[in-house]
C-alpha cells in the first residue's frame, strides 16, 4: 500500500468566497506523478495556489500527512510542499547557484549561511536535474529548458516530500519536453517525491503519465488512470472530442 | 579567488572613503594645510580658529554626510528589492515628498497658528521635524504598499508614486501660502538638502538612530535574497510575505525618514549606489550587497559635500544639485544596460 501524502475532502477552490470548482476528493500518494489536465480558465492556477496556501480553499479540507495544511507553520510547510512556477527571477546578477540555494531557506539560520550539508545538498539536486555545469552562469541568461531545470533543482534541494509544477512544459521544445517527463518520472520513483504538475500537452501526457486529474467548468473534478479515462470516453468528454478523433487516440495510445 | 575580488573590492571602497573623508575637512572655504588637519585631530593644535572649523563644522558635517549616504544608500537597495524594481527609491516613491509634507505641516503650520516661528523652540523643532518627516514618508509607505499588493504592474506604481510627490507637494505649496517669512525661508533651506544642520550637538542623536537602523537591515539579508525569486517562491519557501515588506519599509522608511528630517531630501543617492554595488560586485546577495552599498553610500555622499563645498561655491551649492548632476547619468547607463 502506498504513503498518503497529500489528501483533500470535498475541497471547493475559488477566490473571495467565488467557487471555481467543487467536491474535489484525491489523494496524492508517495511516488505518484500525477498531470493537472483542463482547458484555460477550469481552476488549474487556482487548485495550484490553494495547494501552496497562496488563497484558503473556499471549502472542505486539505490534508498533508494528515494535518491540516492551513494550519501547519508556513516555515514547516515550506519543508513539506516545494512548487516551481511558470514565474522566474529576472534579477540581473543572480546565478543559478543562488537560485537552487534559496531552496535551502527553510532549513538556513538568520543570515542564511549555508552549512556543508546545505552546499552538498545544492550540489547533488543540480546533479539529478543534470545541470551541475552551468552552477556558476547568471541565471538569466540560460535558455527556457535550462531555466526550467534550474528551477526543479530548486524544488529538489528544498528536499520536501511533495513537488507541484505550474506548466512546466509550457515553453519547452520537443525534446525538452521528453526530457522534462523523464526527470519527473525519475524524481518520482528514485526519491519517492509526490508530483503534480500541471500541462496542456493531452497527447504527451497520456503516453507518458499513469494518472490525470481532469478539472473543467460544470462539470465534476474527474481523477483516474490515463488509460482508463481515455477508454470510458471522459476525455473525449471534457476536452469536446470528435468521435474519430477520440478513437485516432485510443487507437495510436493504448 | 573570488572572495578575494570581493575583499579586494570592499578594501578599495573603504581607503577612498578614508582619502575623501580627509579632504572633506581640508577643503573649503578656507583651506586647512594637511599637517594642521592632523594637528588638529591629534589636539597637538594651538590655532583655535582652526580648532572650531575642524571639530565644529568640518568634521560633523563629513560624519552626517558618511551615515546619511549609507542610510539612503541602503534604503533605496531594500525598496529595489522589496518591490522588484530597479527604479525604487524612497524619493521616487514619493516617500521624500510625504517627509516633506510632513516637515512643511510642522514648521509652517506653527508658524502660522502659533504666531512664532518653528526654530524659535530651539531643541524641541529639531524632534517635532524628525518626528513630522518620519510620520510623513511612513504614511506615504504604506499608502505605496497598499497598491503595490493589489497590482503586478510598477510602471503603474511609480506613476501613482509621482501623483502622490506632486499630491503633497501641492499641499505643502497651499500651505507655504498662509505661512510666516522665516519659516518659508527654513523649508527652502532645508528642502534643498545639506549636511551641515546636524552640527556637534545633535550629532549623538543623529548618528545613534542612524546606526540603529543600519544595524536592523543586517538581518534583513536573507529574506531579500529569497524575494529575489519572486513573491510566490518567497511565500512557499515559508517567508511570511505581509510581515516581511512591513518590516523592510519600516527600516527602509526609518533611515529615509532621519536623513530627511535633518538634511532635507536628498536624491539619487539611494536610487543610483545599490546599481553600483551591483556592478561592482556582480552579485545579487544581500549579505554581500547591503555592506557594500552603505560603503558605496558614504563614498558618494562624501563626494557630493566636497564639490559642494569647493571653494568659490561657498558652501552654498545645494547637495541635491551635485547629487542629481553625478546620479543621473550612472541611472541612465544602469537602464541601458539593463535593457540590452
Amino acid at each position: 500500500m502506498m504513503k498518503e501524502i497529500l489528501k483533500t475532502k470535498s475541497l471547493s477552490i475559488g477566490y473571495e468566497g467565488k467557487t471555481v470548482v467543487s467536491d474535489i476528493n484525491v489523494t496524492l500518494n508517495e511516488g505518484d506523478i500525477i498531470a493537472l489536465v483542463g482547458p484555460n480558465g477550469a481552476g488549474k492556477s487556482t487548485l495550484f495556489k490553494t495547494f501552496s496556501t497562496h488563497i484558503k480553499p473556499v471549502g472542505g479540507t486539505i490534508e498533508l500527512f494528515g494535518k491540516d495544511l492551513m494550519a501547519i507553520a508556513p516555515k514547516e510547510r515550506a519543508k513539506l510542499l516545494g512548487i516551481v512556477l511558470t514565474e522566474r527571477p529576472d534579477d540581473m546578477f543572480m546565478k543559478v547557484y543562488d537560485v537552487v540555494a534559496a531552496g535551502r531557506y527553510p532549513y538556513t539560520g538568520m543570515f542564511g549561511k549555508l552549512s556543508e550539508n546545505d552546499e552538498n545538498e545544492i550540489k547533488v539536486s543540480l546533479e539529478l536535474v543534470g545541470v551541475n555545469h552551468l552552477i556558476d552562469r547568471v541565471f538569466n541568461t540560460l535558455s527556457d529548458g535550462e531555466k526550467q531545470k534550474v528551477m526543479i533543482a530548486k524544488a529538489i534541494a528544498q528536499n520536501t516530500p511533495v513537488i507541484m509544477l505550474d506548466e512546466p512544459t509550457a515553453f519547452l521544445d520537443y525534446p525538452s519536453k521528453i526530457e522534462l517527463f523523464s526527470l519527473l518520472k525519475r524524481l518520482a520513483k528514485e526519491q519517492h517525491k509526490a508530483i503534480l504538475f500541471s500541462s496542456h500537452d493531452l497527447e504527451l501526457l497520456l503516453r507518458y503519465t499513469d494518472n490525470l486529474w481532469i478539472i473543467a467548468k460544470n462539470k465534476p473534478f474527474a481523477a483516474g488512470q490515463s488509460s482508463e479515462l481515455l477508454k470510458n470516453g471522459v476525455i473525449k468528454e471534457y476536452f469536446g472530442l470528435k468521435d474519430a478523433d477520440n478513437q485516432f487516440l485510443l487507437n495510436e495510445i493504448c | 579567488m573570488k572572495n578575494r575580488k570581493i575583499v579586494f573590492g570592499i578594501l578599495g571602497i573603504i581607503i577612498l572613503g578614508s582619502i575623501l573623508f580627509i579632504l572633506n575637512l581640508f577643503v573649503g572655504s578656507v583651506t586647512v594645510p594637511l599637517d594642521d588637519i592632523f594637528k588638529v585631530l591629534l589636539k597637538e593644535n594651538t590655532d583655535n580658529t582652526l580648532n572650531v572649523i575642524i571639530f565644529n563644522y568640518r568634521l560633523p558635517q563629513a560624519l552626517t554626510a558618511l551615515l546619511a549616504g549609507a542610510a539612503l544608500a541602503v534604503a533605496g537597495l531594500l525598496m529595489q528589492t522589496l518591490f522588484r524594481n530597479p527604479l525604487a527609491d524612497p524619493s521616487m516613491l514619493g516617500i521624500s515628498s510625504g517627509a516633506s509634507l510632513g516637515v512643511g505641516i510642522v514648521i509652517l503650520l506653527t508658524g502660522a497658528i502659533s504666531g512664532t516661528a518653528v526654530s524659535s523652540f530651539g531643541w524641541w523643532s529639531t524632534i517635532g521635524v524628525s518626528l513630522a518627516a518620519f510620520i510623513g514618508a511612513v504614511m506615504v509607505l504604506f499608502v505605496m504598499l497598499a497598491f503595490s499588493s493589489r497590482m503586478k504592474d510598477m510602471t503603474t506604481l511609480i506613476i501613482i508614486g509621482l501623483m502622490i510627490a506632486y499630491l503633497a507637494g501641492s499641499i505643502t505649496d497651499i500651505l507655504k501660502f498662509f505661512s510666516l517669512k522665516e519659516d518659508i525661508h527654513a523649508f527652502v533651506i532645508w528642502g534643498m538638502g545639506s549636511f551641515s544642520g546636524v552640527g556637534t550637538s545633535k550629532m549623538p542623536i543623529f548618528a545613534t538612530s542612524i546606526i540603529i537602523g543600519l544595524f536592523f537591515t543586517f538581518f534583513l539579508s536573507k529574506n531579500l535574497n529569497i524575494l529575489l525569486l519572486g513573491e510566490m517562491y518567497a511565500e512557499n519557501l515559508g517567508l511570511n510575505i505581509r510581515k516581511n515588506s512591513v518590516i523592510i519599509i519600516l527600516v527602509s522608511g526609518y533611515l529615509t525618514a532621519i536623513v530627511t528630517a535633518y538634511c532635507g531630501p536628498i536624491a539619487f543617492v539611494g536610487l543610483a549606489m545599490p546599481h553600483i554595488a551591483r556592478f561592482l560586485f556582480k552579485s545579487s546577495d544581500h549579505r554581500l550587497l547591503i555592506p557594500a552599498t552603505m560603503l558605496i553610500g558614504m563614498d558618494m555622499a562624501l563626494i557630493c559635500n566636497l564639490i559642494a563645498r569647493m571653494p568659490g561655491f561657498d558652501g552654498n551649492l545645494p547637495v541635491n544639485a551635485v547629487t542629481a548632476f553625478i546620479g543621473a547619468p550612472i541611472v541612465i547607463s544602469v537602464i541601458l544596460k539593463s535593457r540590452k
